[in-house]
Protein backbone atom coordinates (compact mmCIF):
# COMPACT_ATOMS: atom_id res chain seq x y z
CA UNK A 1 0.00 0.00 0.00
CA UNK A 2 1.34 3.72 -0.99
CA UNK A 3 -1.73 5.64 1.25
CA UNK A 4 -0.21 4.22 4.75
CA UNK A 5 -2.26 6.76 6.89
CA UNK A 6 -5.98 7.56 6.22
CA UNK A 7 -5.51 11.68 5.52
CA UNK A 8 -3.57 10.35 2.66
CA UNK A 9 -6.74 9.03 0.94
CA UNK A 10 -8.20 11.64 0.84
CA UNK A 11 -8.17 13.66 -2.32
CA UNK A 12 -10.74 16.94 -1.89
CA UNK A 13 -8.66 19.76 -1.96
CA UNK A 14 -10.85 21.59 0.60
CA UNK A 15 -14.81 22.45 0.46
CA UNK A 16 -15.07 26.20 1.38
CA UNK A 17 -13.09 27.66 -2.19
CA UNK A 18 -16.45 29.37 -3.43
CA UNK A 19 -16.68 31.59 -0.03
CA UNK A 20 -12.96 32.85 -0.02
CA UNK A 21 -13.27 33.44 -3.72
CA UNK A 22 -16.74 35.46 -2.90
CA UNK A 23 -14.74 37.39 0.32
CA UNK A 24 -12.22 38.59 -2.23
CA UNK A 25 -14.89 39.20 -4.81
CA UNK A 26 -17.43 41.20 -2.57
CA UNK A 27 -14.82 44.31 -2.81
CA UNK A 28 -14.42 44.06 -6.14
CA UNK A 29 -18.09 44.35 -7.29
CA UNK A 30 -18.14 48.00 -8.16
CA UNK A 31 -14.83 47.64 -10.93
CA UNK A 32 -14.89 48.37 -14.20
CA UNK A 33 -14.07 45.10 -16.57
CA UNK A 34 -12.91 42.12 -16.10
CA UNK A 35 -11.86 43.15 -12.73
CA UNK A 36 -15.21 42.54 -10.91
CA UNK A 37 -15.86 38.78 -12.22
CA UNK A 38 -12.42 37.35 -12.51
CA UNK A 39 -10.37 36.11 -9.18
CA UNK A 40 -6.77 36.57 -10.46
CA UNK A 41 -7.81 39.93 -11.96
CA UNK A 42 -9.28 40.92 -9.03
CA UNK A 43 -6.58 39.91 -6.23
CA UNK A 44 -4.46 42.40 -8.03
CA UNK A 45 -6.99 45.16 -8.25
CA UNK A 46 -8.58 45.09 -4.54
CA UNK A 47 -5.15 45.15 -2.75
CA UNK A 48 -4.46 48.24 -5.02
CA UNK A 49 -7.61 49.57 -3.85
CA UNK A 50 -6.80 48.62 0.09
CA UNK A 51 -3.58 50.39 -0.69
CA UNK A 52 -5.39 53.51 -1.67
CA UNK A 53 -7.68 53.21 0.92
CA UNK A 54 -4.77 53.16 3.77
CA UNK A 55 -3.09 56.01 2.37
CA UNK A 56 -6.17 58.41 1.68
CA UNK A 57 -7.07 57.47 5.86
CA UNK A 58 -4.00 59.43 6.69
CA UNK A 59 -4.40 62.24 3.76
CA UNK A 60 -7.75 62.94 5.09
CA UNK A 61 -7.21 63.73 8.30
CA UNK A 62 -4.17 66.23 6.90
CA UNK A 63 -6.70 68.03 4.20
CA UNK A 64 -9.20 68.11 6.52
CA UNK A 65 -7.23 70.28 8.62
CA UNK A 66 -5.70 72.68 6.27
CA UNK A 67 -9.42 73.15 5.18
CA UNK A 68 -10.24 73.80 8.66
CA UNK A 69 -7.00 76.22 8.89
CA UNK A 70 -8.31 78.11 5.48
CA UNK A 71 -11.54 78.61 7.01
CA UNK A 72 -10.51 79.88 9.84
CA UNK A 73 -8.13 82.30 8.63
CA UNK A 74 -11.05 83.35 6.18
CA UNK A 75 -13.32 84.09 8.96
CA UNK A 76 -10.93 85.90 11.17
CA UNK A 77 -9.95 88.26 8.53
CA UNK A 78 -13.51 88.96 7.92
CA UNK A 79 -12.77 90.89 11.45
CA UNK A 80 -9.92 92.54 10.96
CA UNK A 81 -7.26 89.61 12.56
CA UNK A 82 -5.20 86.91 11.00
CA UNK A 83 -5.53 83.32 11.81
CA UNK A 84 -1.69 83.07 13.90
CA UNK A 85 -2.54 86.07 15.76
CA UNK A 86 -6.39 84.58 16.75
CA UNK A 87 -4.67 81.14 17.23
CA UNK A 88 -2.00 81.66 19.65
CA UNK A 89 -4.03 84.41 21.69
CA UNK A 90 -6.67 81.43 21.85
CA UNK A 91 -4.25 79.27 23.01
CA UNK A 92 -2.61 81.54 25.49
CA UNK A 93 -6.25 82.71 26.72
CA UNK A 94 -6.52 78.36 27.56
CA UNK A 95 -9.21 78.28 25.07
CA UNK A 96 -8.39 75.07 23.85
CA UNK A 97 -11.20 74.62 20.96
CA UNK A 98 -9.81 72.58 18.29
CA UNK A 99 -9.58 73.66 14.71
CA UNK A 100 -12.75 71.83 13.65
CA UNK A 101 -14.92 73.11 16.34
CA UNK A 102 -13.77 76.89 14.91
CA UNK A 103 -14.42 76.45 11.93
CA UNK A 104 -17.85 75.61 12.48
CA UNK A 105 -18.29 78.11 14.44
CA UNK A 106 -17.64 80.60 11.85
CA UNK A 107 -20.06 78.83 9.53
CA UNK A 108 -22.72 78.23 11.90
CA UNK A 109 -22.44 80.69 14.61
CA UNK A 110 -21.12 84.17 13.44
CA UNK A 111 -21.74 85.91 16.79
CA UNK A 112 -19.62 83.16 19.02
CA UNK A 113 -16.80 83.47 16.51
CA UNK A 114 -16.74 87.16 16.49
CA UNK A 115 -16.58 87.19 20.97
CA UNK A 116 -13.73 84.71 20.23
CA UNK A 117 -11.88 86.86 17.56
CA UNK A 118 -12.45 90.20 20.29
CA UNK A 119 -11.29 87.84 23.25
CA UNK A 120 -8.33 87.27 21.24
CA UNK A 121 -7.61 90.41 20.67
CA UNK A 122 -7.99 91.34 23.82
CA UNK A 123 -5.32 89.07 25.62
CA UNK A 124 -3.55 90.09 22.25
CA UNK A 125 -3.61 93.67 23.05
CA UNK A 126 -2.94 93.08 26.67
CA UNK A 127 0.37 94.35 27.22
CA UNK A 128 0.15 97.47 25.69
CA UNK A 129 -3.41 98.44 27.66
CA UNK A 130 -1.24 97.39 30.82
CA UNK A 131 1.21 99.73 29.09
CA UNK A 132 -0.82 102.49 28.14
CA UNK A 133 -4.14 101.68 28.88
CA UNK A 134 -5.79 103.05 32.44
CA UNK A 135 -5.70 99.66 34.40
CA UNK A 136 -9.44 98.87 33.56
CA UNK A 137 -10.42 95.66 32.27
CA UNK A 138 -11.60 95.82 28.25
CA UNK A 139 -15.40 96.01 28.21
CA UNK A 140 -17.16 92.73 27.15
CA UNK A 141 -14.39 90.32 27.76
CA UNK A 142 -14.52 87.57 30.83
CA UNK A 143 -11.39 87.37 32.14
CA UNK A 144 -9.68 85.62 35.65
CA UNK A 145 -10.23 89.02 37.28
CA UNK A 146 -13.66 89.44 37.12
CA UNK A 147 -13.98 85.45 37.51
CA UNK A 148 -12.04 85.66 40.74
CA UNK A 149 -14.25 88.93 41.95
CA UNK B 1 -32.45 86.35 7.89
CA UNK B 2 -34.53 84.14 10.13
CA UNK B 3 -37.39 84.62 7.83
CA UNK B 4 -35.75 83.27 4.71
CA UNK B 5 -36.89 79.81 3.51
CA UNK B 6 -33.93 77.07 3.36
CA UNK B 7 -33.32 77.39 -0.34
CA UNK B 8 -33.23 81.06 -0.01
CA UNK B 9 -30.89 81.31 2.67
CA UNK B 10 -28.28 78.99 0.77
CA UNK B 11 -28.58 80.88 -2.60
CA UNK B 12 -27.82 83.94 -0.48
CA UNK B 13 -24.81 82.49 0.97
CA UNK B 14 -23.49 81.01 -2.21
CA UNK B 15 -23.76 84.29 -4.20
CA UNK B 16 -21.35 85.77 -6.29
CA UNK B 17 -20.15 89.54 -5.88
CA UNK B 18 -18.69 92.04 -7.70
CA UNK B 19 -15.21 93.70 -6.09
CA UNK B 20 -14.16 96.60 -7.24
CA UNK B 21 -10.26 97.62 -6.69
CA UNK B 22 -8.82 101.18 -7.68
CA UNK B 23 -4.86 100.58 -8.71
CA UNK B 24 -3.93 103.79 -8.91
CA UNK B 25 -0.01 104.40 -7.70
CA UNK B 26 -0.61 100.75 -6.39
CA UNK B 27 1.81 97.80 -6.74
CA UNK B 28 0.28 95.43 -9.09
CA UNK B 29 1.73 92.40 -6.66
CA UNK B 30 -0.62 93.76 -3.21
CA UNK B 31 -3.41 94.44 -6.37
CA UNK B 32 -2.84 91.08 -7.57
CA UNK B 33 -3.03 88.83 -4.67
CA UNK B 34 -6.01 90.72 -3.38
CA UNK B 35 -7.81 89.96 -6.61
CA UNK B 36 -6.55 85.85 -6.46
CA UNK B 37 -7.89 85.59 -2.70
CA UNK B 38 -11.02 87.00 -3.50
CA UNK B 39 -11.17 84.97 -7.04
CA UNK B 40 -10.70 81.90 -5.37
CA UNK B 41 -13.25 82.40 -2.68
CA UNK B 42 -10.83 82.19 -0.09
CA UNK B 43 -12.05 85.19 1.84
CA UNK B 44 -15.41 83.28 2.80
CA UNK B 45 -15.57 80.98 5.73
CA UNK B 46 -17.60 78.39 3.75
CA UNK B 47 -14.48 78.05 1.11
CA UNK B 48 -13.71 74.75 -0.54
CA UNK B 49 -11.85 74.28 -3.78
CA UNK B 50 -14.81 72.33 -5.24
CA UNK B 51 -17.32 74.87 -4.47
CA UNK B 52 -16.81 77.03 -7.23
CA UNK B 53 -17.22 80.10 -4.60
CA UNK B 54 -14.95 82.65 -6.61
CA UNK B 55 -16.10 86.42 -7.24
CA UNK B 56 -16.01 88.67 -9.72
CA UNK B 57 -13.11 91.40 -9.38
CA UNK B 58 -12.88 94.35 -11.24
CA UNK B 59 -9.48 95.90 -11.29
CA UNK B 60 -9.66 100.22 -12.82
CA UNK B 61 -6.82 102.13 -13.60
CA UNK B 62 -4.47 99.21 -14.15
CA UNK B 63 -2.62 101.73 -16.55
CA UNK B 64 -1.76 103.84 -13.23
CA UNK B 65 -0.05 100.96 -11.39
CA UNK B 66 3.28 101.70 -9.57
CA UNK B 67 6.16 99.38 -9.47
CA UNK B 68 8.69 99.99 -6.35
CA UNK B 69 12.35 100.24 -6.91
CA UNK B 70 13.59 99.88 -10.20
CA UNK B 71 11.39 96.87 -11.42
CA UNK B 72 10.39 98.87 -14.38
CA UNK B 73 13.45 98.33 -15.91
CA UNK B 74 14.39 95.43 -14.44
CA UNK B 75 12.09 93.41 -14.49
CA UNK B 76 11.91 91.00 -17.41
CA UNK B 77 8.33 89.19 -19.02
CA UNK B 78 9.59 86.38 -21.11
CA UNK B 79 8.29 84.33 -23.74
CA UNK B 80 8.50 81.94 -26.45
CA UNK B 81 6.42 81.70 -29.71
CA UNK B 82 7.27 77.91 -30.08
CA UNK B 83 9.33 78.74 -33.01
CA UNK B 84 13.04 78.53 -32.84
CA UNK B 85 14.86 81.42 -32.37
CA UNK B 86 11.09 82.51 -30.90
CA UNK B 87 12.39 83.80 -27.05
CA UNK B 88 11.31 87.26 -26.50
CA UNK B 89 12.20 88.86 -23.39
CA UNK B 90 10.61 92.58 -22.72
CA UNK B 91 11.14 94.65 -19.51
CA UNK B 92 7.91 95.34 -17.60
CA UNK B 93 8.11 99.29 -19.19
CA UNK B 94 8.19 97.93 -22.85
CA UNK B 95 5.15 95.63 -21.45
CA UNK B 96 3.09 98.26 -20.29
CA UNK B 97 3.79 100.53 -23.19
CA UNK B 98 2.42 97.85 -25.28
CA UNK B 99 -0.80 96.52 -22.81
CA UNK B 100 -1.78 98.15 -19.40
CA UNK B 101 -4.13 95.26 -18.85
CA UNK B 102 -1.03 91.95 -19.20
CA UNK B 103 1.02 93.22 -15.92
CA UNK B 104 -1.77 92.85 -13.51
CA UNK B 105 -3.58 90.10 -15.42
CA UNK B 106 0.41 87.86 -15.17
CA UNK B 107 0.18 88.98 -11.96
CA UNK B 108 -2.81 87.39 -11.08
CA UNK B 109 -2.64 84.28 -13.46
CA UNK B 110 0.97 83.39 -11.67
CA UNK B 111 -0.75 83.95 -7.79
CA UNK B 112 -4.01 81.59 -9.01
CA UNK B 113 -3.56 77.89 -8.19
CA UNK B 114 -1.82 75.85 -11.01
CA UNK B 115 -5.45 73.86 -11.91
CA UNK B 116 -7.91 73.79 -14.34
CA UNK B 117 -10.23 75.89 -12.43
CA UNK B 118 -7.81 79.22 -13.10
CA UNK B 119 -8.68 79.94 -16.45
CA UNK B 120 -12.00 79.81 -15.03
CA UNK B 121 -11.47 82.35 -12.17
CA UNK B 122 -9.26 84.34 -14.90
CA UNK B 123 -12.23 85.08 -16.36
CA UNK B 124 -13.75 86.23 -13.67
CA UNK B 125 -11.38 89.08 -13.32
CA UNK B 126 -11.72 91.94 -15.02
CA UNK B 127 -9.42 94.82 -15.98
CA UNK B 128 -9.57 98.21 -17.09
CA UNK B 129 -7.17 100.79 -17.96
CA UNK B 130 -8.34 103.88 -17.03
CA UNK B 131 -11.75 104.93 -15.02
CA UNK B 132 -14.35 103.96 -17.73
CA UNK B 133 -16.29 101.42 -17.15
CA UNK B 134 -18.92 99.81 -19.48
CA UNK B 135 -23.07 99.97 -18.17
CA UNK B 136 -23.30 96.55 -17.34
CA UNK B 137 -20.28 96.12 -14.69
CA UNK B 138 -21.00 99.40 -13.48
CA UNK B 139 -24.41 97.85 -12.61
CA UNK B 140 -23.42 94.54 -10.86
CA UNK B 141 -20.34 96.31 -8.50
CA UNK B 142 -21.59 95.33 -4.72
CA UNK B 143 -18.36 96.35 -2.97
CA UNK B 144 -15.20 98.25 -3.38
CA UNK B 145 -12.07 97.32 -1.53
CA UNK B 146 -9.44 99.57 0.38
CA UNK B 147 -6.13 100.17 -1.58
CA UNK B 148 -3.29 98.02 -0.11
CA UNK B 149 -0.78 100.92 -0.09
CA UNK B 150 -1.33 104.55 1.18
CA UNK B 151 -0.59 107.28 -1.31
CA UNK B 152 2.38 109.22 0.03
CA UNK B 153 1.53 113.30 -0.93
CA UNK B 154 3.61 115.12 -2.86
CA UNK B 155 4.93 118.16 -1.53
CA UNK B 156 2.87 120.69 -3.43
CA UNK B 157 0.13 119.18 -2.18
CA UNK B 158 0.68 120.00 1.54
CA UNK B 159 -0.59 123.48 2.72
CA UNK B 160 2.24 125.86 3.73
CA UNK B 161 0.65 125.91 7.30
CA UNK B 162 1.62 121.97 7.34
CA UNK B 163 4.90 122.92 5.86
CA UNK B 164 5.37 125.07 8.60
CA UNK B 165 4.07 123.08 11.22
CA UNK B 166 6.13 120.31 10.33
CA UNK B 167 9.58 119.74 13.01
CA UNK B 168 13.12 121.07 12.31
CA UNK B 169 15.90 119.41 13.54
CA UNK B 170 18.29 121.94 12.91
CA UNK B 171 17.28 126.04 12.02
CA UNK B 172 20.74 127.00 9.82
CA UNK B 173 22.23 130.35 10.24
CA UNK B 174 21.31 133.37 8.15
CA UNK B 175 24.29 133.04 5.97
CA UNK B 176 23.77 129.51 5.65
CA UNK B 177 23.38 128.64 1.56
CA UNK B 178 20.52 126.43 0.96
CA UNK B 179 19.87 125.43 -2.67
Amino acid sequence: MVFLTLPCWIRSRGPDRYWKVQELLKHARHFRGRKNRCYSLAVRAVRRAFVYATRGRTLKKRNMRKLWITRIAAASREHGMTYPALIHNLIKSSVQLNRKVISQLAITEPRTFLSLTKLARARQQEGLQAALGDGKEPPGVFSRIVVKQ
Amino acid sequence: MSNFSRTAQQWASFARSWFLIDARMQPPGKIASMCSVRLQGKHKPIYHAISDLGDHVVVINSRHIAFSGNKWEQKVYSSHTGYPGGFKQVTAAQLHQKDPKAIVKLAVYGMLPKNLHRRTMMQRLHIFPDDELPEDILANLTEELQQPREIPRKLNEYTQEEKDAFPRVWTPPEDYLLK
